[in-house]
């Protein structure tokens, strides 16, 4: 099963993370000026400007002798390193080194799955470098035990405004609160304050030509094109051997999940089987108290909906066997024709398909309601996972600033420097930004340039493009004359590509949150899993046939085995809204 | 008497030591960590400067509303498959043992070996392809015989002893090397006197090839015992799901979704103390049981 996830996740969230990474803000522009030394110049690789003696030390200044500063990394087996490079030595530690005089070294290198385990090992030893990365729950250890520095002076000193500007200007956005205790700033977000992972729904739409129908407008035509895939066979080989919605498991994720699938009958419940249990939704109740997502009437009515599916055999009958990357090959096997997803869809698992088949057509559309009238997502990502700390004991703390701000100079400044982001030699693309010890994460790079693509797609012109931007562009131009390789990129930034969707739900603010952010209470983190696991069951079970009143039971049970509790927490927390 | 002894045996226990201070290091070592049951571990605070809570991590799982259950499902599932196991590697060496054909022996023995070196993350994904419903092998022949189909590992009442028999199947053909090893152990001329005493083959193997391995036998059923809160870990969570918590959690599985995921490392520590104290319990007793009925001595 690991490696099965980890299949998925790499594949996924690799393909991912490049995109989202690897597209250049153009919020650079703004960057420059303010600051002195202006943060573009410093960088522009040119070392006797940057040494400029004049400032002591600046937010990219060099230092007069070298330092060191010591981290930990992870590595990904599925990162490629071109002759000569590796974590410990490659184009990002030598620029430190050369144009800021700071010498990285990584005190140890594990793989990505080993890396949590060894870094509680170092936690425990109080072994622990200068600069590293850990989950919420490792940071929330970490700040009790008092281990790592206050950020908040350094901050405003050292990140130069590129930097304060991938983070949103805003010290009271979710992400950034999400690293804030005590109203000090503990640690830097890495990741998080983004409505990327707002839902859509993927449909083959040869199989609904091949079936005469019109893309869903509403649930009932969800639902209507979910048994005519299921029972009409929509690939016309004389089998009833395909499957409608696709769904695994986990019941919800960015792949056939059912997230958007609750969200179109007004549901926002979000329990991932294999999740934590401990990242809930919670909605404002008609009285104004916390109101648990998942035990709405709106979620009984779509569990309802779904087990309608299932009966009619549009729902795999074997979903409560399967894991995501099984659902996914059940997909690029064309035995299915619709997902609930997130905009990577197009990136796994169905990217190759249309290369291998040019007449598979999936194409992404955006939600629909129940009743026809305009449907809010669900999106829990704008809270961060994953941060950057500083060891209490470190000697240069301001270093880490300058790392930062030379990573987000370099790749999203205003003149991005490709062979620091990304580079293709014979074929193979490396991902030169990964190698950085730490990388810096804009929310909106995507969107910006999803926009931009389309403006020079129907102006064509694609001069005005980041150098990330247009390799995307390119792409979508060969797709466009058939080389359909580059899927990849047309269901992301073509002109009907994904962003276009997430971007018209952020424009119409079609999003809904959970009004409670802050980290678990204590029942949560005691009872969460137990009521987690109670919820998969009675949602699994009841999709498989169970009676639909058995949800009121589910409730009943949630609520006495701690959900009652769990309320009472969150409404005491002072959190809530 | 006792200064000789002394001096002969003296170098042999000096030979011992190595092995004593692996022991030590790698199995009696780490035992200190044990304390993390009765604290609120704090990884960054350390072995011994977490807080104390004494038993406030048992109370809380014995609080959970799954935990009979979970217990319940772990004995039923390993006794279920340590009898199983014992009667089909048995009945499989005892086969075997009758084959005169070299060649053809060995072959058998290849086979069935084979599945003993697959990881049941492989396993469960080509069973879970077997068993399927729709499309599975096994399915296709029960509906070809006109039975029903069967959702071999969504059904609960199916689930356990899917995992009994397909546990089973990977591991008899490896268990039979150790009984297969007794076998040879066995004198020949046993077996001659019991022919000239007019013995059917079936006859011989009641009185003089059981009886013979009788203390192997034994000898693994008392390891096993030891063994019996493991219902095995990897095979249930890489074939389970929501719909079979009832009957085929395990408390292995259920303490990785209750505490592993959430690096709720005391809780695990304190499944974990508890597990090994029952064991340990259950060792003893079965040495005893063993002692005293089969007047077998391990030690």
């Amino acid at each position: 099963m690991n490696a099965r996830k980890w299949r998925k996740v790499s594949l996924a969230a690799l393909i991912g993370t490049v995109t989202v990474v690897s597209a250049c803000s153009k919020g650079g522009e703004s960057s420059s000026g303010s600051s002195s030394p202006s943060p573009s110049t410093a960088a522009s690789s040119s070392p006797s400007a940057s040494a400029a003696p004049s400032v002591a030390n600046g937010p990219l200044t060099k230092y007069p002798q070298e330092i060191t500063v010591t981290t930990v990394r992870s590595a990904n087996a599925a990162t490629k390193y071109q002759a000569g490079d590796t974590l410990d030595s490659n184009i990002w530690t030598k620029s430190f080194k050369a144009d800021l005089n700071i010498n990285v070294t990584n005190k140890w290198t594990v793989s990505d799955q080993q890396f949590k385990n060894k870094l509680t090992v170092s936690m425990v030893s109080g072994d622990l470098p200068d600069f590293f990365l850990v989950d919420d729950q490792q940071l929330q250890l970490l700040v009790q035990a008092g281990q790592i520095m206050d950020l908040t002076d350094l901050y405003n000193k050292y990140a130069t405004d590129l930097t304060k500007q991938t983070f949103g200007n805003d010290m009271k956005s979710v992400r950034m609160q999400a690293a804030t205790f005590g109203g000090k700033l503990m640690a830097i977000p890495n990741g998080g304050g983004s409505h990327d992972d707002l839902p859509m729904v993927w449909v083959r739409k040869d199989w609904l030509d091949a079936l005469n129908l019109q893309p869903p407008k509403t649930m009932d035509d969800v639902m209507n094109i979910a048994k005519a895939f299921a029972n009409n066979d929509p690939d016309k080989n004389g089998k009833k051997d395909t499957f409608g919605l696709s769904l695994d498991y986990n019941l919800w994720g960015g792949w056939s999940g059912l997230d958007g699938f609750f969200n179109g009958y007004g549901a926002y419940a979000f329990n991932p089987t294999k999740g934590s249990g401990t990242n809930l939704v919670f909605l404002k109740g008609a009285d104004g108290k916390p109101a648990y997502a998942d035990i709405q009437p709106e979620v009984k009515t779509a569990l309802g909906k779904l087990q309608e599916l299932f009966k009619a055999g549009a729902i795999n009958p074997e979903f409560s066997v399967i894991d995501g990357a099984k659902s996914g090959e059940l997909a690029t096997q064309g035995k299915v024709g619709m997902s609930f997803g997130q905009w990577w869809v197009g990136t796994w698992p169905i990217a190759d398909m249309k290369k291998a088949d040019p007449k598979v057509e999936w194409q992404a559309y955006p939600l629909v309601s129940a009743d026809g009238k305009p449907v809010k997502g669900l999106s829990t990502s704008a809270l961060p996972t994953k941060f950057y700390v500083i060891n209490k004991n470190a000697k240069n703390p301001e270093a880490v600033f300058k790392l930062l701000n030379y990573f987000n100079e370099k790749v999203y400044g205003k003149t991005p420097d490709e062979t620091y982001h990304q580079v293709v030699k014979d074929g193979t693309t490396y991902q030169v930004f990964s190698y950085a010890p730490i990388v810096g994460t804009p929310t909106e790079t995507n969107q910006n340039d999803y926009e931009a693509i389309q403006a020079a797609l129907q102006s064509n012109d694609a001069t005005k493009l980041t150098p990330a931007a247009n390799t995307y562009y390119t792409a979508i131009q060969k797709y466009k004359t058939g080389d359909f390789g580059n899927f990849v990129w047309w269901s992301t930034f073509g002109p009907s590509g994904a962003f276009g969707i997430l971007g018209n739900y952020k424009k119409n603010n079609l999003v809904v949150e959970s009004g409670y952010t802050a980290p678990p209470t204590e029942t949560m983190v005691s009872k969460g899993p137990t009521l987690r696991d109670l919820e998969a069951k009675a949602f699994t079970k009841i999709i498989m046939g169970d009676p639909l009143d058995s949800f009121d039971d589910f409730v009943k049970q949630w609520k006495q085995q701690g959900g009652d509790q769990i309320l009472k927490e969150v409404a005491e927390s002072g959190k809530f809204n | 008497m006792i200064g000789k002894f002394r001096k002969i045996a003296y170098p042999l226990h000096v030979m011992l030591l190595p092995g004593l201070i692996v022991i030590a290091i790698f199995s009696y070592g780490p035992m200190v960590g044990i304390v993390i049951a009765f604290q609120n571990f704090n990884p960054t605070k350390g072995l011994f400067g977490s807080n104390w809570v004494g038993l406030e991590h048992f109370r809380y799982v014995y609080s959970l509303p799954d935990t009979y259950n979970v217990i319940r499902n772990t004995l039923v599932i390993s006794s279920m498959k340590l009898v199983v196991d014992l009667v089909v590697t048995i009945g499989t060496a005892l086969l075997l043992n009758e084959i005169r054909l070299k060649l053809f022996k060995r072959s058998i023995q290849t086979i069935i070996y084979l599945p003993h070196f697959l990881s049941w993350v492989i396993l469960s994904g080509i069973l879970i392809d077997v068993l399927s419903p729709n499309t599975g092998m096994l399915n296709e022949f029960l509906a070809w015989l006109g039975f029903k189909r069967i959702f071999f590992l969504g059904n609960e009442n199916w689930f356990p002893f899917v995992l009994v028999g397909t546990n089973t199947w990977k591991e008899f053909g490896f268990g039979t090397i150790v009984y297969l090893a007794a076998l040879t152990g066995i004198n020949p001329a046993l077996y001659e006197a019991a022919v000239l005493d007019g013995a059917s083959r079936w006859k011989q193997t009641l009185h003089i090839t059981l009886p013979g391995i009788t203390p192997i036998i034994v000898l693994m059923l008392t390891l096993s015992v030891g063994n019996i809160l493991n219902a095995g870990f990897d095979q249930v969570f890489n074939m389970y799901g929501p719909a079979v918590y009832s009957t085929g959690d395990i408390l292995d599985t259920f303490v990785y979704r209750t505490a592993l995921i959430n690096a709720q490392l005391s809780v695990a520590t304190a499944v974990g103390l508890f597990k090994s104290v029952i064991s340990c319990f259950l060792i003893s007793a079965s040495y005893l049981i063993a002692y005293r009925l089969a007047n077998y001595r391990i030690f």
